[in-house]
């Protein structure tokens, strides 16, 4: 089972040091604009409910990993790996946003995960050169590589 | 001298060994397995016994009877008791041997009921073959034993109490109060400590400096206590009973004359932040502490003086002196003191939350930590009582208090301070006393609210509406037209996001270890924790003792504190010291290291290793030597001696090496040799015992004080004699009870395996294994996985390695 992966990515025992300050929630820039679920509430349900319950939630990917909850968070908690590790999981299991998967395609068959031929624009009216040409196959195969070709069809 | 003489006699006297042996049946709990009469009929053949007995309690008044008897009428010069563990009932047997004329270190005891009967409950076979071996080892070992006598020092009847704040008083007051002098040395211009800058105390509400303030002019007046203001321990020698201290007492620049009238103040130009104020006002360069200072007299602050380059460039204070007690030519000294005792209380620091950026303190005027607020709502602090922010001077309508700042972090202190929560929780209270229509908020991890009257104090505290808010701001954000701070944040127990807006913001912080306390830790021979704190001889039994004889712990100095628990705990300490200055004298076990000059080469290598500084000496005498007084008789100092000069009283090589040889003299290829410390592993298996685990009965325990004492050339011995395995333990490090001594255990063992190796013996053979005395299933699975690996191992093979050893050994010796 993919789910039981995780905490060969993840230490588990590195959540049991939470004491559920909140400081990482209330720090959370996500939080502020859109109902996420918050790293304090991420690691409680990872804790109590086991964490297929937040691996399960589309909320997950609300998180824009800033990084910021770790940086704060008094018990040194790697907070970003552990949205890493699970958005993984999530992701394998299907529970993956449709524009990020857009993205990827994108990225697969432009070398960019965005449409630049305004960007292009914008440099020349600031008299700097066009973007070089992406290095697709590189990027190919580095997604390739690195197992995107498991989760998504591109 | 004296001592030597009588010992070389005794020594004479004693050739003809009479040893008696006495078993012991403890009713069932040992004659339940081991078949007691047939030990002790084993014990009548051995060398120097003379008789040899089982009797069904040995401890009880006929069985002590029947050893003092036998030591009049049939005149024993040796006895071994075969019955339970010597942490039990040495002190009985030693004085019973005592009371019948005999020296009480020539005694020795087998224990066949912990490390023998109780863990081998179900073999009697094994076990009394067992119970034969440890008597016959103890026979062996007795025969080597010597008549010692205990050295008595005489303890000097004056104290020093280093820090000045409640604790300290406290202590000085009790030993001064007891009719001891009493040196009380304080860093900072007047004693009061960190107590005279709170404003009301917790649970009752008094205000600090009124119930301090008598205590400290008692300190001024005390016949009994000399006060050393401006003063540091600078350097320190001696031990327990006689120190010798030098105490650097920084120049004062006023006289004893002064009055404390105060005209040098408004002529002095010098402003500096007031650090009693927590910078939250000036004051002068010439300045007293506070109002309520003792002793009452002003003094310079010559780091800020105009004149501190050692020219009188501004005579001003001088100059509005009426009494003329200025003095530019005032210099600093050195102070001489003998001491017996010494009560360290030096409190802590704060921690400054400044590194934590998102609260914004130091950014933003309106976040201040508890302390300043305890100077903001005092009487006599800058603002004179009124409750006020920083910023604008005007009074905030909403405050809050984050918890936990700098306490429970890995990014600060990770453990809990203590008092911050009941500190915050008597601080809302006095909000709302005064200015009742404040808001009050307190965004809180827990509360911890464990004292006696806490918890009546935090439901009065909701009872009065103080809001609680589960869950720390994650931010803090200013707005720069207002100074009103908006705080981000999630309430964990409605599971929302928050914004308040509030006028100002207290950050709780917490308490750490003093930053200088490293130097008073060298100094004295202190053990700390891990975090910082000094550590205490036993957490549960010795609380105020330290590892250094003579040396006691009170107030915050050795962990967070609040008032209550400081004053407790120098009461403590000071009653701790009182027993030793009362008495006048204190004993000296005799098991401390000794030297032998003619064969010491001065190299200085055992000076290195011990951990009480007990070893002196150097090339210009020609040799060192142990000063009995401060030795503790670990023993890591013996090994460490490439010349074979020093040897441990009542644990001699050859005393020891008589068992190891016993052990080696039947089967040694099946037998597992164990040293274990007293402290921690014998204690160890002894717990093993009383709780019956039960595990292999192939091991044999030779005791020891610390690992440290444990050297290479016993286990040397016992590979090349053929032990099957040998297995070396003491106290977790850090946990050692002669100060870190194992550190040495586990640099020699590590050693050793490196020797093993090189041998090319199977390495595996020699373990090392830290076992607590609370432990007991530790130490029996130890020895099963130890036993485990024996079996597997054919008797060929240890034949053959104990022969490669000894060929490496031959080889290095002859190359030498």
């Amino acid at each position: 089972m993919t789910s039981l992966r995780i905490w060969k990515h993840f230490p588990r025992e590195d959540l049991y040091e939470c004491y559920q300050c909140a400081r990482c929630t209330g720090s959370c820039p996500a939080m502020e604009v859109a109902p996420a679920i918050g790293p304090r509430e991420t690691i409680l349900k990872c804790l109590n409910l086991g964490h297929h319950h937040v691996v399960e939630d589309e909320r997950l990917w609300l998180c824009c990993t800033c990084n910021v909850c770790e940086d704060r968070c008094p018990q040194k908690i790697p907070i970003s790996d552990l949205l890493v590790a699970l958005r993984n999981s999530a992701a394998r299991r299907g529970n993956i946003p449709a524009r990020l998967v857009l993205a990827i395609e994108l990225l697969a068959k432009t070398g960019r995960s965005m449409i630049v031929h305004q960007l292009d624009e914008m440099r020349a009216h600031h008299g700097l050169a066009p973007l070089p040409p992406a290095p697709i196959e590189e990027i190919r195969e580095l997604l390739n590589k690195t197992g995107f070709k498991e989760v998504i069809e591109f | 001298m004296k001592e030597t003489e009588s010992l070389t006699e005794k020594t004479s006297e004693l050739n003809d060994l009479r040893i008696g042996v006495y078993v012991c049946h403890c009713g069932k709990n040992i004659g339940g397995t081991v078949r007691c009469e047939e030990v002790a009929q084993f014990a009548t053949a051995l060398p120097g016994v003379v008789l040899a007995k089982d009797s069904l309690y040995t401890c009880s008044e006929p069985g002590q009877e029947q050893i003092k008897n036998d030591i009049r009428e049939q005149g024993l010069n040796r006895v071994v008791v075969a019955s339970c563990t010597p942490r039990l009932h040495e002190p009985t047997f030693r004085a019973a041997c005592r009371s019948a004329g005999l020296n009480p270190y020539l005694l020795e005891m087998a224990n066949i009921r912990e490390h023998c009967s109780w863990v081998h409950l179900h073999d009697k076979d094994a076990a009394t073959e067992k119970a034969k071996e440890l008597v016959a080892m103890a026979v062996g070992r007795v025969a080597r034993l010597m008549p010692q006598f205990e050295v008595t020092v005489p303890v000097a009847r004056k104290s020093m109490v280093i820090g000045g704040g409640v604790a300290g008083i406290q202590a000085a007051l009790d030993m001064a109060d007891a009719g001891y002098k009493v040196y009380l040395v304080e860093k900072a211009g007047s004693i009061g400590g960190r107590m005279a800058q709170i404003d009301k105390t917790f649970p009752t509400m008094d205000c600090s400096i009124c119930i301090l303030a008598p205590k400290m002019s008692e300190v001024g007046r005390h016949p009994n206590i000399e006060l050393l203001t401006l003063s540091e321990v600078q350097e320190l020698s001696g031990h327990i009973g006689n120190f010798q201290v030098k105490v650097f007492k920084r120049a004062r620049y006023v006289t004893a004359e002064c009055t404390g009238c105060g005209e040098c103040i408004t002529a002095c130009p010098q402003l500096i932040p007031d650090e009693f104020e927590a910078g939250l006002s000036i004051r002068r360069a010439i300045h007293i502490p506070f109002a309520q200072a003792v002793p009452s007299k002003y003094h310079i602050d010559m780091h800020h003086c105009l004149n501190n380059q050692g020219i009188v460039a501004c005579d001003r204070c001088f100059q509005a002196c009426q009494k003329k007690c200025i003095n530019f030519a005032d210099r600093d000294e050195i102070v001489d003191l003998e001491v017996g005792t010494i009560v360290v209380a030096t409190g802590v620091d704060v921690y400054d939350p400044t590194p934590l950026t998102e609260l914004g303190y130091g950014k933003f005027p309106n976040v201040i930590t508890t302390l300043e607020f305890e100077r903001l709502i005092n009487a006599g602090g800058p603002s004179g009582g009124e409750l006020i922010r920083p910023s604008d001077r005007k009074r905030p309508r909403k405050v809050a208090f984050l918890q936990c700042i700098g306490s429970r972090s890995k990014r600060a202190s990770p453990y809990c301070s203590n008092v911050c929560c009941m500190n915050t929780i008597k601080d809302a209270l006095l909000i709302r006393e005064h200015w009742p229509e404040t808001e009050i908020y307190v965004f809180y991890i827990d509360i911890r609210a464990f004292g006696k009257g806490f918890e009546d104090l935090f439901q009065r505290a909701r009872r009065e509406g103080v809001n609680f808010i589960r869950g720390v701001p994650g931010e803090i954000i200013e707005d720069i037209n207002t100074g009103d701070l908006r705080l981000l944040g999630e309430n964990t127990l409605l599971g929302s996001h928050y914004r308040y807006t509030m006028d100002m913001v207290v950050l709780s912080v917490g308490i750490q270890p003093r930053k200088d306390s490293g130097a008073l830790q060298r100094m004295l021979n202190l053990a700390t924790d891990t975090d910082g704190f000094y550590m205490e001889a036993h957490p549960k039994l010795r609380p105020v003792d330290t590892t250094s004889g003579g040396v006691f712990l009170a107030g915050a100095a050795e962990g967070p504190k609040d008032i209550k628990d400081s004053v407790t705990q120098a009461s403590a300490a000071a009653s701790r010291a009182n027993i030793l200055m009362s008495k006048g004298e204190v004993t000296i076990p005799a098991i401390t290291a000794r030297i032998d000059r003619d064969k010491c080469s001065a190299c200085g290598l055992c000076a290195r290793v011990c951990p009480y500084h007990a070893i002196e000496g150097g090339k210009e005498l020609g040799y060192f030597r142990v000063i009995e007084a401060a030795c503790q008789g670990c023993g890591a100092c013996v090994p460490e001696c490439r010349f074979g000069a020093i040897d441990q009283t009542h644990f001699t090589d050859e005393q020891i090496v008589s068992q190891i040889d016993r052990v080696l003299a039947n089967k040694p290829h099946e037998k597992i040799l164990c040293f274990a410390c007293n402290w921690c592993s014998y204690a160890g298996a002894d717990f093993a015992g009383v709780s019956r685990m039960q595990y292999p009965p192939n091991v044999r325990i030779i005791r020891t004080m610390c690992s440290g004492r444990v050297s290479p050339t016993w286990i040397e011995r016992a590979f090349v004699g053929g032990i099957g395995a040998v297995l070396v333990s003491g106290c977790h490090p850090s946990d050692c009870h002669y100060n870190n001594a194992n550190r040495e255990t586990a640099r020699r063992v590590d050693r050793f395996w490196k020797r093993m190796e090189r041998a090319g013996i199977n390495k595996d053979r020699l373990r090392l294994a830290w076992v607590s005395a609370a432990e007991g299933a530790q130490f029996a699975k130890v020895i099963t996985e130890m036993h485990e690996a024996l079996t597997r191992t054919p008797k060929d093979r240890i034949h053959k390695e104990a022969d490669k050893l000894r060929e490496f050994l031959s080889k290095k010796s002859s190359s030498q």
